[in-house]
């Protein structure tokens, strides 16, 4: 196969970009999809949302001490509350510095939280993951591995999702952190009278104006990715390729997240719907059936699949008693009777004469 | 409270008691010991290091309580307060005592776990004890606040004796919209100190003949501060309360307008009195004959 050198110089660069910008936008609109639900369940769990905002507010404060950190800043001031943050640097550093610590704020909750996370699930599985090799470096090759990458990636984390052990602490550990990170990616709003709503669209105007208030800065990190691609070809290596890729890693982490997050706003604001204390009787399902397969499966399967059908078992029985409570104790999920037996009900006034 | 107990005109404006998160304090020191207990019970009977634990019966209670102590002494040292390494001491002496009586001591990868968890409800109970045991009432004229367990205390705070209102909300506050309010009288009821010191020695000379000299200094700074039953503990809705706590001290509080208007009227209360022993002269004096002096 000949290879364009055109397509190595000019787009080959490019491939793994667009992958991460892909990613990272799919992370924007779960985002937003997220806050949608919150909005919807504020009234009757102000303090879920409140945690929530109080988390969003925590990562995006320490991404920007971060990036005061990292320009050599300083903090002189660190304050955070569940509706506002503030870092204060010791320098005000004007130019380059000041743009990458307003990268950390803007850009950084996205990546940096999730990277702890990506960590954390590197430990506990205890391997690495498989990097797909570049033998061209073409567009095409660069899109194929970068997808290679995050495939390898997001299989390991799905074989360790389905078959996480709630009865070991460090998986119940990394489970808390990974719905922690999906509640609060983001905060619904900053202020104490909600004075500043921050949706997908507050983000991206915010990383539109940081970009184009400096965008010599842009094109100098544009420079740096295509000297850093010639570099990996030159050596004949995929560090290109695999460096962005740890970025695809980090928004499929928080996309695994914010599905979890998801899951379990929809669980409370389904559960709402359920009159009286029935409705607690989902959240007691959850872990008494689950509990309960543990203590049965043992003797009925082998030992490697006891977790994965017990979070099975788990997961389906909630379902179930979800959509039976809203069967009998609500007027959802009602469905008409037959029509023959309708009118034996109504009696003959009702019935159509000829 | 009693009506009986009520002053002339007085009214009660709200009962209070502490939300049940507002000793996230002391039910955490409860949380971790469940935690740890049970993270020991796996870590000796399930994890992959249950070989180099199990070798020993002792390693389990050595590991278990070294943990306990190393955090009630972070946790003391954090907080200026002494009685949770002692609190931790306490249950670490009493897991010891029971595996030694009880000849559990085999067993006490199982035994840890479970004496933790049981430990730790009984803890809990305490805290909901001891928190359900304040009741605090704002009244038209003062604040009442009450509570004790065993010894019952009661402390009464009239608004016009308040000089400063002090309110903190945590984190946990904030999210459940609770937090504390201590109002500070004017003989400082409500104020406590932080201290601090530090220490440095030096030793001078041979092993033969050595001196050791020990110099130090110490710094005290006035913090509002006071046990749960002399302040609005954990009181739910915080906002309301503090405004409505704000507004009744300033309706107790004579401002510098009503304060022109009292030395005016004291004013005028003198020169009437002097007009009065005026008056009263005159006509004394007329009574027995003299010409009045001009």
């Amino acid at each position: 196969m000949t290879v364009s050198p055109v397509d190595v110089v000019i787009f080959a660069p490019l491939a793994p970009l667009f992958g991460v910008l892909l990613f990272w936008f799919i992370q924007l609109l779960f985002i937003e999809s997220q806050k949608y639900l919150l909005s919807k369940i504020w009234n009757r769990h102000k303090p879920l949302c409140r945690f929530t905002n109080f988390l969003g507010v925590l990562y995006q404060t320490i991404c920007h001490a971060l990036g005061y950190t990292v320009t050599k800043s300083g903090i002189s001031n660190f304050y955070v509350s569940v509706d506002y943050g503030k870092v204060a640097p010791k320098k005000e550093k004007k130019g380059i510095f000041e743009w990458m610590s307003n990268s950390f704020l803007f850009i950084g909750p996205f990546f940096i939280p999730a990277l702890l996370l990506l960590i954390c699930f590197l430990l506990i599985k205890g391997s690495g993951v498989e990097i797909a090799q570049s033998i061209d470096y073409t567009f095409a090759e660069g899109l194929i591995n970068f997808g290679t990458n995050l495939y390898a990636f997001s299989e390991n984390l799905f074989l360790f999702l389905v078959s996480i052990d709630l009865l070991h602490p460090p998986h119940i550990g990394f489970l808390i952190l990974l719905i922690f990170l999906g509640m609060g990616i983001r905060p619904s709003y900053i202020g104490e009278e909600k004075q500043r709503k921050v949706n997908m669209l507050y983000d991206l105007q915010n990383i539109k104006a940081h970009i184009f208030h400096k965008p010599l800065y842009i094109l100098m990190l544009f420079l740096l990715a295509y000297v850093f691609s010639y570099i990996s070809v030159l050596l004949k290596t995929n560090w290109y390729t695999s460096l962005l890729s740890i970025f695809g890693w980090l928004s499929i982490v928080a996309i695994v997240s914010l599905i979890i997050a998801h899951m379990i706003i929809l669980l409370i604001k389904t559960t709402d719907e359920i009159p009286g204390h029935w409705r607690l009787l989902p959240f007691l399902t959850i872990p008494i059936s689950y509990a309960l397969m543990r203590f049965i499966l043992p003797f009925l399967t082998q030992k490697e699949y006891i977790a994965s059908i017990a979070l099975f078992v788990m997961l389906i029985s909630t379902i179930i008693v979800v959509f039976l409570l809203l069967k009998y104790t609500t007027n959802k999920l009602k469905t008409t009777t037959k029509m023959k037996e309708s009118r034996i009900e109504d009696g003959p006034k009702r019935s159509i004469r000829k | 409270m009693d009506q009986n107990d009520l002053l002339e005109s007085e009214h009660v404006e709200k009962r209070l008691s502490p939300h049940p998160l507002s000793f996230m304090r002391l039910q955490s020191l409860c949380l971790f010991l469940i935690i740890w207990g049970v993270l020991v019970g796996w870590l000796v009977n399930f994890s992959e290091y249950k070989d180099l634990l199990s070798g020993n019966e002792w390693f389990p209670v050595l590991v278990w309580g070294l943990g306990l102590l190393l955090v009630g002494v972070i946790a003391s040292l954090l907080t200026i307060q002494w009685s949770i390494f002692f609190l931790y001491l306490g249950v670490f002496a009493g897991a010891v005592g029971l595996m030694f009586s009880q000849g559990w001591l085999v067993e006490s990868g199982i035994f840890i776990p479970f004496y933790s968890v049981a430990i730790s409800i009984i803890g809990f109970l305490i805290v909901e004890l001891y928190r359900r045991s304040h009741k605090y009432i704002i009244s038209s004229l003062r604040i009442i606040f009450k509570g004790g367990v065993i010894t019952k205390r009661e402390r009464t705070l009239r608004y016009d004796k308040i000089t400063d209102i002090d309110a903190k909300q945590g984190i946990f506050g904030q999210i459940f919209g609770f937090g504390t309010i201590i109002p500070i009288s004017q003989s400082g009821f409500g104020l406590g100190s932080d201290k601090s010191f530090a220490a440095g020695g030096v030793e001078v000379g041979t092993k033969k003949v050595g001196f050791l000299g020990l110099f130090g200094g110490g710094k005290e700074v006035q913090t509002p501060r006071a046990r749960s039953y002399y302040e609005l503990h954990g009181v739910y809705p915080y906002k309301e309360i503090k405004k409505l706590v704000e507004n009744m001290v300033q309706g107790h509080v004579i401002t510098p307008y009503q304060q022109d208007q009292v030395a005016f009227q004291k004013e005028q209360v003198d020169i009437q009195k002097q007009m009065r022993d005026l008056l009263k002269k005159q006509i004394d004096s007329k009574e027995d004959g003299e010409e009045p002096e001009s």
